[in-house]
């Protein structure tokens, strides 16, 4: 079963992963009442089961900064998915704080018919895209197996800091890793990403997140 | 649960035993006969009243019984064969038959009969479908290895019976010593996690060997992997299937079998070889040299070439050649010829005699920057691969540190080889090996030292 953004990070949170706050609107009013509690700036979602590649069919949008962007936000992302996806069932739109950017990296699990779980760790973007600079550890690990597999990609370097840029929180992401090691044993998932998890200095929050479960 | 009723018995029957060579039963029962096996052989065969001196039984039961029994028979005869075994009193069985949980669901159906047999007399089973044990030190072939490994602390696990025992049969020619070798055939009842357990107790393993295709009971491998403080040594199959077909997710997709399995060897500290030369060059340092202290090495060679070689793949496997001590320099300078540079890689420049190679390996042994070296001779017809051996040996005599030798050459070389092996030094014939299962010594190092924290 493919779990949607909105419901993949209730579980995360459940953990204690910090995620971006955010709630499903079934119509523009709703999101505007979201955006009221959540606060500016948004970034609006649509949330659908089947539509897995959002920004592919302008399924994001980025930096709402008022109640009437947030109405015709909503009404963009409708239009965008009908035309795009017209078959797909759309159960709302996701409308969620939009937190400052820093280094962006990736944590996934996936099952496995040997050894449960495997955990996957990486930098986001292109990294983990074209590079596969990823590395892997089988679940459950301890914190020194977490900042082994963090110190074992080539990029590691770029966490540590260089060229000036002050160093990423390694403790946050290594603290990330070790609670999806119980969490996916638990929720018996089938397949993770965290992608991208935003590193800032100090802690870290997911921005955004899918899984699929039995 | 203790498996010697399989691999150390006092007493075997060969159910199926023959005359006939050519059959799995004939020939088994004809190597533990050769190999010099000292306890109780039992043939049992319902046709055949003798079989070389021994009297043959028709069933197990007709004979005095034996602490272990060899299963060779047609797959229908097995559960009655396994059921008098029970009744019998064995403890072990090595079921070589094959025909079981490999070839679909009536032969899943079979298996899962005989485990019901060996659960209800508290028996231990090796198979189905295995091609047998070997147990050196007891001089027990029960296999079709044709000739006895030379006792040793190498023990070795396969999952392929053909290539498992064609690779015992080439450590043997290697003058590989080894101490248990055992086919694990289907795993229906002894697996992986079992035999570690085993060998990880038994007094005479120094290093475990392994083929393997899949695991049953992964996590229980890792944890017993990790308790099992003997370097493990492993190629794992498999590496081409790809696992991606639809990509929900990046970790969907990237994560293949393969990548887990490594990881997974990685933190139950198995040393994953790509090859299997690695697994064996490695198991064969790993079983008589001491583990280094650090990852700093020096490397000795008569020719600059194969000393270049050695350190081009040092540093592919992050083995740092070491920074010599004013005071080793100063007895390399005495050491080595005028023209010959006293560094490391140290080049003799040519001279391959006693006092040369003498005076340089100790040199580098006393230095503290020093903690593993690697010497290097190399042969041609102007020189003999005898002395320099003699002073490598005579010298690693003296020091705890790890040394790794590498005479390399032809006609002739051999005769140093035959001083090296002599003294359980692990020898290689070419730099780039000798580097590798340095490299070997330096992650079981790393692997205890991580799980000691």
């Amino acid at each position: 079963m493919i779990l949607t953004e909105h419901e993949t990070k209730e579980i995360l949170a459940r953990y204690g992963i910090p995620v971006t706050k955010g709630a499903l609107a079934a119509n523009p009013r709703q999101a505007v009442d979201q955006a009221r509690v959540i606060g500016f700036p948004l970034v609006m979602k649509i949330s659908s089961r089947e539509i897995s590649h959002k920004s592919d069919i302008g399924g994001v949008l980025l930096n709402i900064k008022s109640e009437k962007e947030v109405v015709e936000a909503y009404t963009t992302l409708l239009e965008n998915a009908r035309r795009h996806a017209p078959s797909a069932k759309i159960e709302g739109v996701l409308v969620q704080q939009m937190v400052p950017s820093g280094l962006e990296v990736i944590i996934g699990a996936k099952k496995d018919p040997q050894f449960d779980h495997a955990l996957m760790f990486g930098l986001g973007g292109i990294f983990v895209e074209i590079c596969g600079d990823v590395s892997f550890r089988v679940a459950p690990i301890t914190q020194k197996e977490a900042l082994e597999m963090i110190a074992e990609i080539k990029g590691y370097q770029v966490l540590k800091g260089i060229r000036g840029k002050k160093p990423y929180d390694i403790d946050a992401i290594s603290d990330i890793l070790i609670k999806v090691s119980e969490m996916v044993e638990k929720e018996n998932i089938l397949e993770l990403d965290i992608n991208p998890l935003i590193v800032y200095g100090q802690g870290a929050i997911a921005a955004d997140a899918r899984a699929m479960k039995k | 649960m203790s498996l010697s009723s399989i691999f150390e018995p006092r007493s075997v029957a060969v159910i199926g035993a023959s005359v006939n060579g050519k059959k799995w039963g004939g020939r088994i029962f004809k190597n533990i006969i050769d190999g010099g096996y000292r306890g109780e052989v039992y043939p049992i065969n319902h046709r055949e009243k003798k079989i070389g001196e021994k009297l043959c039984y028709p069933s197990i039961l007709d004979s005095p019984g034996a602490e272990l029994a060899i299963i060779a028979i047609p797959a229908e005869s097995v559960l009655k064969a396994a059921e008098e075994c029970g009744q019998k009193g064995t403890k072990g069985l090595v079921v070589v038959t094959a025909g079981f949980g490999e070839v679909g669901a009536a032969g899943k159906e079979l298996e899962k009969e005989l485990v019901g047999i060996i659960e209800k007399y508290d028996m231990r089973m090796i198979g189905p479908n295995t091609l047998g044990i070997a147990n050196a030190h007891i001089k027990l072939n029960a296999t079709i290895i044709s000739q006895m490994p030379r006792p040793g602390p190498i023990s070795f696990i396969t999952q392929s019976g053909t290539l498992g025992l064609a690779l015992a049969d080439w450590t043997v020619d290697m003058g590989l010593g080894l101490r248990i070798v055992v086919s694990t055939g289907n795993k229906a009842d002894v697996d992986d996690v079992d035999l570690l357990e085993y060998l990880g107790g038994d007094p005479e393993t120094g290093v475990i060997a392994m083929y393997v295709e899949g695991i049953n009971r992964g996590k229980k491998f890792l944890e017993t992997a990790q308790k099992v403080k003997k370097p493990i040594v492993a190629i794992k199959t498999g590496r081409s299937t790809r696992g991606a077909k639809a990509v929900f997710s990046h970790t969907g997709s990237l994560a293949g079998s393969d990548q887990i399995y490594t990881a997974a060897f990685k933190q139950g500290g198995i040393l994953r070889m790509d090859t299997i030369e690695e697994v064996f060059d490695a198991a064969l340092a790993l079983s008589c040299q001491p583990l280094p202290k650090s990852n700093r090495v020096a490397i000795i060679s008569n020719g600059g070439a194969a000393s270049i070689i050695a350190s081009d793949a040092c540093e592919k496997y992050g083995i740092e050649i070491a920074d010599l001590s004013e005071e080793t320099i100063r007895r390399l300078k005495a050491a080595l010829p005028p023209y010959a540079s006293p560094v490391n890689p140290v080049d003799t420049a040519g001279s391959s005699s006693y006092e040369t190679y003498k005076e340089t390996i100790e040199a580098l042994f006393l230095d503290p920057n020093v903690d593993a070296l690697i010497v290097i001779y190399v042969h041609t017809i102007m020189s003999d691969a005898v002395p320099p051996a003699q002073a490598a040996m005579e010298v690693k005599r003296k020091f705890p540190k790890p040394m790794i030798t590498c005479w390399m050459g032809g006609a002739g070389t051999e005769r140093g080889v035959a001083v090296l092996k002599e003294g359980c030094m692990p020898n290689y014939p070419l730099p780039e090996r000798a580097v590798k299962a340095l490299a070997s010594l330096i992650q079981h190092r790393d692997f205890l030292t991580r799980v000691k924290k």
